[in-house]
């Protein structure tokens, strides 16, 4: 696979050193990363640790990259890795009790979580499905990628991604009906 | 059920086929099929009403100021460095090494111990430059206070790029949730850059590692002025201000 252009010589840069360039690099892909690990992970404060580990692995890796895949799909294979580095960790790691009360310093940061929240329903029915179907059908229907794409940063053939995704909707709609059934 | 597609449904509710008349063919002929489809259509409708997730202006800002600290902290790992450019950097220093050696012959004559002395800590800081030579040496250029004409350009260029609205907006925000924000005193380079510009009555309120670092300053008295001033630490130039 031959990277577009503007790609390629980004990599280049990056590899050298030049930090505009991997400040670019992180621009294009940062929202998307931000929103697939926050799908996955539930939580916006580790959604963003998520966000930072995907990019320093994304930066440290850059020489590695052979761009069998696009560059974004590389990304974001890093970062559903690294969510599920996170969630290892967090099982392993005893719970802490979430204070009472959070001041949130960041009034936009506020109004970001109240707008991811507005269909809730909708995030704790992905929750409610095996991690596996629940992962395809992040990738495919709410970030948009195509078949071969989600079979590539969810390191599985397609057809299996097709499966997942088909059977991911079939159980949400389970609980889509449950929802309006009175 | 009978040989049902299912990936031929999936395909045809989410609109990947590029020639759906054997997929409605079969959605139409099997009771089943249309079911399927028609849930898988509801349900894609359904997520399709997640709203849109992106970080703030202000979480950019501390991802990307986060990620550089990082970098730095870890050098080691900083860069990824290809192993033809490792041994570029490992043979610029040998040539420097080699020359300095021959320069100090020249100069010094006989001392030979205070050669080897200077030679050894060339040799170690062109090795510790592998990793992380390009962003030491941005740093230097930044921190250094001789920036030439080129550069500032350059960095005004790049500010241009910057939402400095936007930022302003989130930064005053910020201040008026919590008025504790902001320093007086981060560091003397920052008081002696602020008094420079002619802005010693006023605070950092927020620090931003966008394209360079920029330092958003607001007065002390909010009440008086709540104009958001950014500069550039580095040159100490006023970039931007938001009234």
């Amino acid at each position: 696979m031959t990277l577009p252009g503007n790609e390629a010589e980004l990599l280049t840069r990056v590899v050298s050193g030049d930090r505009a360039a991997f400040d670019a690099v992180m621009r294009t892909h940062e929202d998307r990363v931000f929103s697939v690990c926050l799908r996955i992970l539930g939580d916006r404060e580790r959604a963003l640790d998520a966000t930072q580990d995907t990019f320093l692995t994304v930066f440290r890796k850059a020489a590695q990259f052979q761009a069998r895949s696009a560059l974004g799909t590389w990304i974001y294979r890093i970062a559903v890795n690294t969510c599920y580095d996170h969630i290892r960790r967090s099982q392993r790691r005893p719970t802490q009790p979430l204070p009472d009360h959070v001041d949130p310093t960041d009034p936009s940061a506020e109004e970001a979580i109240e707008s991811a929240a507005l269909r809730p329903e909708i995030e704790a029915a992905l929750a409610g499905i095996p991690a596996d179907f629940r992962d395809a059908v992040i990738l495919s229907d709410l970030e948009g990628l195509t078949m071969p794409e989600a079979a590539e940063v969810l390191g599985v053939p397609i057809g299996t991604v097709k499966s997942r995704v088909f059977r991911g909707r079939r159980l949400l709609a389970g609980q889509l009906g449950n929802q309006y059934d009175p | 059920m009978h040989e049902h597609d299912l990936d031929l449904i999936a395909a045809l509710a989410d609109g990947s086929l590029a020639d759906e008349a054997e997929a409605r063919a079969l959605v139409d002929a099997c009771d089943v099929c249309r079911s399927e489809y028609r849930s898988q259509v509801d349900v894609l409708a359904w997520v399709a009403s997640a709203p849109h997730v992106e970080m703030t202006e202000l979480e950019k800002a501390a991802l990307h100021r986060d990620l550089w600290t990082e970098l730095r902290r870890d050098p080691a790992r900083a860069a990824p460095i290809p192993w033809w450019q490792r041994w570029s950097y490992v043979a610029a220093g040998l040539f420097v090494v080699v020359g300095l050696a021959g320069v100090l012959n020249g100069v010094m004559g006989s001392d030979s111990g205070g050669e080897a002395q200077e030679s050894r800590v060339d040799l170690d800081a062109a090795q510790s430059g592998d990793d992380a030579a390009p962003f030491l040496a941005e740093d230097s250029d930044s921190d250094g206070g001789g920036e030439s004409a080129a550069t500032t350009t350059a960095a005004a260029e790049q500010a241009a790029s910057v939402p400095f609205p936007e930022l302003a907006d989130e930064v005053r925000a910020s201040r008026e949730t919590d008025p504790g924000t902001g320093t007086t005193s981060p560091d003397a380079t920052v008081d002696e850059c602020l008094e420079r510009v002619g802005l010693d009555d006023h605070i950092v309120v927020a620090e931003l590692e966008l394209d360079q670092v920029y330092l958003a300053v607001m007065a002390g008295d909010q009440e008086a002025d709540r104009s958001v001033t950014f500069i550039t630490p580095a040159e100490c130039e006023i970039v931007f201000v938001d009234r």
